[in-house]
């Protein structure tokens, strides 16, 4: 390269007036580096432009001096102080969202924590009341099985033990039949299913006529079933009726009975 | 004197670098003049140019710490960062609405805004015995900050030529500085 023809190129100018390309700007700077001459053409020019501008110097107005030193003393001396201030409301920020999003993560933790403590409160309320139900349902069946036993211990009960006739020699049920008050209790031990449009008669014998004891209502969980009164019986005795009752039991359809 | 001249002004650069005020008491006295004529010939406006001629005095306070004198002499680089921040003033929206200057266009035969007679002093006086074609891209990179690139699109003249006319008209200033 012609160092001569370098420095005449007009690139020397162009580095210190700076409109020259960054790529001019680098390869003119490690020219200077390597050749003295360059520097000191860089030079050369740079002191006949401070000095042709300081001859044009225009006097800017007096108050802008005491402006800008005051902004100097303000700006001044705490400049790396500053760029260390300048950081740190970043950081406060960093905290703050750090701080904004874990009471965010907690708030949706301590909702999911109700929600699911409510749910399970609320299955908790369901099953209780279920429970109470179910309580109070086995309380009652219980007073009523209480209830039951106590009519059979009680003084003054006659018992009869209805047995099976050939219409179904299994069948097997008692009579509690209460001589102060007169009230009849049946306990079914074992009777067939009837069949849908039948239904079970009691009936009381007295004297070779039959009495009407009403019919068998089966109810779950009582042991005995209360039938009408009679003011005496020899023995007792159950028919199969059609639904709703005969007013003469059918003696062929006997299933149980037994003697007072 | 050339000896004395930079021993001072390594001096006042190494004041400066330790933040004394009076330093920069100093600095301001000598040279605020030299950059404010060169701010001036960027924006006009006078107002505009007491606050750049600010924001230069200010910046060269923060960024001495930046100045390398193996690249050149304190006035230069001051003299580029009153020109860049001119320069940035020129581009700021505020700016270019309240100033009748024009963006680079095709359409636009007037690109300078280097008039004779308004502000014929300093390099730009210097600008008016450059050939015509000269005064014209110096005007646009110095005085307006184009670059290269955006000179050719504009002129529809091929980069290689821009650069050369750049360089050419370059190296008539200097001749004419001295």
């Amino acid at each position: 390269m012609n160092v001569k023809e370098y420095i005449q190129s007009g690139v020397v100018e162009s580095y210190v007036l700076g409109v020259a390309t960054e790529a001019e700007r680098q390869e003119f700077e490690q020219l200077c580096a390597a050749n003295p001459e360059i520097v000191e053409a860089r030079d050369s020019f740079e002191r006949s432009l401070e000095i042709q501008l300081m001859q044009d110097a225009i006097q800017p107005p007096a108050f802008l001096k005491d402006k800008i030193q005051q902004q100097i003393v303000s700006v001044g001396s705490t400049v790396y102080q500053q760029e260390e201030i300048e950081e740190a409301p970043v950081r406060r920020m960093n905290i703050w969202r750090a701080l904004a999003a874990a009471c965010f993560i907690g708030l949706l933790g301590v909702g999911y924590w109700a929600y699911n403590t409510n749910q399970k409160y609320n299955d908790v309320v369901a099953r209780q009341s279920t429970i109470e139900k179910e309580l109070q349902q086995k309380n009652t069946e219980l007073a009523a099985l209480e209830q039951d036993a106590s009519m059979m211990q009680k003084p003054g009960i006659k018992v009869a033990a209805l047995k099976g006739t050939p219409n179904a020699p299994q069948a097997l049920t008692t009579i509690f039949w209460d001589s102060t008050n007169k009230n009849v209790y049946l306990l079914v031990n074992n009777l067939p299913q009837p069949a849908s449009e039948k239904q079970y008669q009691l009936w009381a014998l007295l004297d070779g006529k039959p009495i009407d004891l009403g019919m068998l209502e089966l109810q779950q969980n009582r042991l005995l079933v209360k039938m009408k009164n009679v003011h005496n019986a020899q023995a007792f005795a159950i028919t199969l009726e059609p639904k709703g009752g005969s007013v003469n039991p059918t003696m062929t359809a006997m299933y149980v009975v037994g003697n007072l | 004197m050339g000896t004395k001249q930079i021993y001072e002004e390594r001096e006042l650069v190494t004041a400066l670098r330790s933040k004394d005020d009076q330093a920069f008491g100093y600095l301001y006295d000598h040279y605020s003049g030299a950059l404010y004529s060169v701010v001036k010939q960027v924006v006009g406006d006078t107002e505009v140019s007491n606050d750049v001629l600010q924001e230069t005095f200010v910046n060269i306070w923060r960024k001495i710490e930046l100045y390398d004198e193996s690249k050149g002499r304190l006035f230069t680089w001051m003299l580029n960062i009153a020109r860049n921040a001119a320069i940035d003033k020129t581009r700021s929206k505020g700016f270019q609405q309240s100033s009748k200057l024009q963006p680079i266009n095709e359409t636009d035969g007037a690109y300078a805004t280097v008039k004779p007679g308004v502000d014929d002093y300093g390099l730009k006086r210097l600008l008016f015995k450059l050939k015509e074609e000269h005064r014209l891209l110096i005007d646009l990179s110095y005085y307006q900050g184009y670059t290269h690139e955006q000179i050719s699109k504009a002129l529809a003249i091929p980069l290689g030529t821009v650069k050369t006319r750049i360089r050419t008209a370059l190296s008539q200033l200097r001749t004419l500085l001295q």
